[in-house]
Formats: C-alpha cells, structure tokens, sequence
C-alpha cells in the first residue's frame, strides 16, 4: 500500500473541498471547543468545592491524637503548605451571673497561622478575630444568640480541668452555614486555654495537585499513636458530591457529544458520498477497495483531527484566560455550605477533560466513515459509476 | 488478443430482467482501434465495462493476451486495471479535488513510478494533449475538450495495453471531437496499445480499424 500517496491524496480531498470542510471542520471546532472549555469548567468547580471546604477550617489532612507539644515543623515533609496545630477542651460557658449556660468544645488556635492558612476568620460578622495572647472568644452567631451575648461582652468559661471559672470577652462573632462550625464549638488563643495535658490535634495543608494518602504514609511512621485522616474520610458528603459531579460530567458529555457526534456522523457521510464518484474513478483506474478505505478514513482522520487540536486548543485558551480571573459564580453559591469562602471557579484543565472530546470526535468521524466504506466495498466501479 | 466468447450479462430493473449482453463473442486484435456501436442501451457500455473487469459476465468467457480474466479475485482485478487498462469515461472523467497534473500522475502513482520518471511523463503527457502550462489548474476550470484530454492523458500515462473509452467524443463539439480522435489514432500507431471505444459518433466509426455493432445486447453486425 501506497501509504505516502494516499496521505497526499486524503490531504488534498481536505484541503480543497474548501466549503465542506469549512463547515464540518466548524462544527467539530466548536464541539470539542466547548466541551473543553465545560469539562475544564467542571472540574474547576470541583476543586471549588474542595478548595473551600478545606481551606475554611479543616485543612486537608486532620491529625487527631497527637502527642502534647507537637510542633509544626514536625508535621511539615514535602507537599505541606502548612500546618495547624490546636488543642481543645469541653467546657462550659455562660455570662456571669446569667442562667444561661452552654456545653461546648472550646478549639485553642495560633489566631496569626490561622488568618494565614484558614478562611474562618474571613466568616466575621460583628467584632474581629481573636488576637494572641489575649482572653478572648470567637463565637459563632447561634451560640452567641443562645448565650444572649454580643461583642464586648464576658463570657465565664469553666473547664472540666480546672478548678475555677475564667472570664473572656467575646471578640467577634462568625457564621458559615457548615452546622458542625456553626455549633457547639468556639475559638480562643491557644496560650490563653490551659495546657491540659491532652493530645492535640492538626490541621495540615497541602500544595495544589498533591495526594492526601503518601503524606499520611509519612505521618504514620512518626506518629505511631496518632491518626491522620484525608479530607475524602472526614467529608464524604463533599466526597460523595465530587463523585457525583465527575458521573454526571461524564454522563452529560458523552449524551452531549453523542448528539453531536450523530450530526457530525450524518455531515461526515455527506462529506465522502459527495466524492463516491471519485471513488469509482479510483476504482476503475486499479486502486484497490482497501485502498480507498484507507483513503476515506484518513479523510476523515485529517479533518477531525486538525479540526479537533484546534477546537481543543481554543478551549484551553478560554481556560488558560479564565484560569488566572476565574469564573465569579458568587450570586449563586451565597447560600450553598460548599462555598462558603469564595464562589469564583477557576476553570482547570485535566489529561482527561482535554483529551477525550478530540479522542471522541475522531472516534465518530472515523465511525461515520464505515457505512460509506463498506459501500465502495461491496459496489463495484461500474455499478458506483453507474449510481452516481 | 482480446477474445469475449458468448459473454452474457444483464441488469434488474423497473422492467424486471433486462439483457444488457446477449450472447457476445468478438475477437480484437492488439493494436486495433476497435469500436463498439449501437445506440443507447445497446450494451456497449456494458461490453467495455465487462473487458476492463469493471463488471464480470454472468456466462462466457473474455481473455487477454490468453489469460482468463472473468475470473480474477477483486485484488487481481485492481491490479490487471492498474497495469493493463486505461480508461475514457464520458463526462466527470476527473477527480475534482486533484489538478492536472495529479489527474494525470494518478495511474503513475499506483504503478510505484519514481518521482523523477513520473514528472517527465506527465510532462510529456501534457505536451502531447497541448495543455502545457495547465497542469496546475483544478478540473472545474477546464473546458470540456481540455477535460476529455486530460483523461486521454490519464488512461495512457501508464503505457496500458488496452484503453477503453465509453463515449468519449459524446460531450464534446465535433472539432474538439476530432482532435480528440486524432490523439487516439496516434496512440494506436505509436505504441502497441488496442483501442476499443464505445461510441454512436460517425467521425469516430470512420477512423476504427473494426467496428462491432451493438442493438439490444446482441451482436447486429461486425465491419
């Protein structure tokens, strides 16, 4: 087989079939642009989701059961962006002299790391984040409405562990929408709540694009007591919601591009059958039926490949733009508990979400190649010659 | 040598089972300009069709140069097109999507021809047709005569022992008809090849060395 002359051939069919291939080679173009650009799209809000989930509060990876006095530093290895450390204690907290009291755990915090790596802070309603060193408490707005205490107020905190009651004054006060930030907890400086004794736990964060699991592989041979859970275990209804985002991404690109693909399929047979009478030529002149079949799929090969890197080209670029402003959906996650620190979406690009709408659409084109194929095949020149 | 011997061949239709071929059996000697005449659905067609193994008989028997070729395998018959035969459609004798040069550079290609060796045949092609200087152009630009040339040239690019021309006069005005003519006895008397055209032009059936007579499939009469 004559590989190079059919190339040669398939090349120019595409080349100066100028309208035909205008328009099909647009409409793959936009095709795969756009599903680029929406896969791109889903899996930016994907990481959204992640991003704010883990960076409110718990960070990536939690560390429970840590011994007391472990530092930072021993929790930073390659792939850390940082690390949390925080003790806590159940107390009691109430006004003075008031009736009303409430049972919470009170999360002993470095207030300075925490605005650097956390967003809680940025949740403020009245009042500020807490300062260190200093007696105060950051509650969240329902504990406070219960408690009947706004900002400026003393709070009277008393410890299982010790012996007296301490007062506190209430800094700010904070609402996320998450219900297990929102109550039963509140947050003090962590040289003001009293060493215990107790473990401590961590919130540990990691760079963009690392894996919970091998850092946690290091953690467990330093601490041998000590548990360390990935954000997939301590959150699975926002790991259950990704997967789900993955599925239906999935399920509604290929459903998208199987009617696509259908008029892509059904332009692409026009696109060879216009041309059969040229494949009687051929025929005639002692080209073989493989040979042909070999010439119609590399046309269709050509044009969907050419048309597919520059639609995927063009998406890409519409991500790379957006990737660096994002994407501001705020209006329509104000009320929604997995975006509670940002609704603006960068769009990202995975091999994935790049790769298959070209793979799908030189996939359909190749398949809208068979039927015409298969008939060259079964006809002979006489009989397409006659047809046409 | 051609020889058909009692080459049957017919066609459904609207009509039910219509003879295009009813009993043929014609010998053509090599280096002939043989014509096949009759009127339209006569079988001429057909009869090139069956020669050039674009169609096989139903019952007979047609040889080339002593080997049977009814009977090739679809690949043998690719093969026995692209070495041995040339041929003339019509009309849309052209690929559209090639120039003229690549039009004629086709048969090459297929026959393996080295660059160099195709390049001064296509030249020498283009020379002979006088359309030097056209190779460029793509097929919608040609008048009808430089399109019918353009395949004359194609089908004898390869040097073929046989060529077969449906019509090939058909769409054209009788001076470029005659030019046209005029090339194909040339090529009978330079080279070797056998002509066999299927034709109900009079100028066409004066310059045949034999002509066949077609009516309704059946052979009517042989000059």
């Amino acid at each position: 087989m004559r590989f190079g002359f059919l190339i040669k051939t398939a090349w120019h069919y595409v080349r100066r079939s100028y309208r035909s291939t205008m328009v099909l080679g647009l409409m793959v173009f936009a095709a795969v642009g756009c599903l680029v650009f929406l896969s791109a799209l889903a899996v930016g809000t994907n990481d959204a989701m992640i991003r704010n989930s883990v960076g409110l509060f718990s960070g990536h990876i939690a560390g429970v059961s840590l011994p007391s006095g472990t530092t930072p530093e021993r929790l930073m290895v390659d792939g850390t962006a940082g690390v949390l450390i925080r003790n806590e204690a159940v107390a009691n907290i109430g006004q003075p002299g008031g009736t009303r009291t409430e049972t919470v755990r009170i999360i002993g915090v470095a207030p300075l790391e925490e605005k650097k790596l956390t967003a809680l802070w940025k949740k403020t309603l009245a009042g500020r984040y807490l300062e260190p060193g200093q007696p105060e408490i950051y509650l969240s707005r329902p504990l406070a409405q219960n408690l009947r205490v706004s900002v400026g107020d003393g709070l009277q905190i008393k410890l299982e562990s010790w012996p007296t009651a301490t007062l506190f004054t209430v800094s700010g006060l904070y609402q996320t929408g998450v219900s297990q930030l929102d109550y039963g907890l509140a947050f003090c400086p962590a040289q003001v709540l009293p060493e215990s004794g107790a473990a401590v736990s961590a919130a540990i964060f990691l760079k963009e694009g690392i894996a919970a699991e091998p850092v946690i592989k290091i953690y467990q041979q330093r601490f041998d007591s000590a548990h360390f859970l990935p954000w997939r275990k301590f959150m699975p209804d926002l790991k259950q919601l990704i997967d789900l985002n993955y599925v239906s991404m999935t399920i509604v690109m290929i459903l998208v591009f199987g009617v696509v693909s259908l008029g892509i399929a059904c332009a692409f047979v026009i696109f060879i059958l216009k041309s059969m009478r040229e494949f009687g030529i051929l025929k005639a002149i002692g080209m073989r039926s493989s040979e042909i079949v070999m010439l119609i799929v590399l046309q269709v090969i050509m044009l969907t490949l050419t048309a597919s890197l520059a639609g995927t080209a063009a998406g890409a670029g519409a991500v790379a733009w957006l990737s660096g402003t994002g994407i501001d959906l705020s209006s329509l996650t104000s009320h929604n508990p997995y975006f509670v620190v940002s609704g603006v979406i960068f769009p990202r690009l995975t091999p994935f979400s790049a790769c298959l709408p070209a793979v799908m659409a030189v996939f359909f084109g190749a398949l809208a190649a068979i039927w015409p194929s298969i008939f060259v095949i079964r006809k002979s020149a006489a009989d397409i010659l006659r047809s046409i | 040598m051609i020889e058909a011997f009692d080459v049957c061949k017919s066609f459904r239709s609207g009509r039910g089972q219509v003879a295009a071929l009813d009993h043929v059996s014609i010998t053509i000697m090599k280096g002939r300009l043989f014509v096949v005449a009759g009127r339209s659905g006569s079988g001429k067609t057909t009869l090139l069709n069956c020669i050039g193994t674009l169609e096989k008989p139903e019952t007979g028997r047609i040889s080339c140069a002593g080997i049977d070729i009814t009977h090739l395998s679809r690949r043998a018959a690719a093969k026995f097109r692209r070495k041995q035969t040339g041929f003339v459609f019509q009309s849309a004798n052209l690929v559209s999507y090639l120039t003229v040069r690549e039009n004629i550079a086709l048969p090459l290609e297929l026959n393996a021809w080295s660059n160099d060796a195709r390049n001064r045949r296509v030249d020498a092609l283009l020379d002979t047709v006088c359309l030097r200087g056209m190779g460029a152009a793509m097929p919608q630009e040609l008048s009808g005569g430089e399109t019918q040339r353009v395949a004359f040239a194609r089908a004898i690019a390869h040097q073929p022992a046989i060529l077969l021309a449906d019509e090939p006069t058909a769409s054209l005005d009788s001076a470029t008809g005659r030019q046209l003519i005029q090339l194909m006895q040339a090529l009978v008397r330079e080279s070797a090849c056998t002509l066999i055209a299927a034709t109900h032009d009079p100028d066409l059936i004066a310059a045949a060395s034999e002509t066949l007579y077609l009516k309704d499939g059946r052979k009517v009469g042989q000059l």
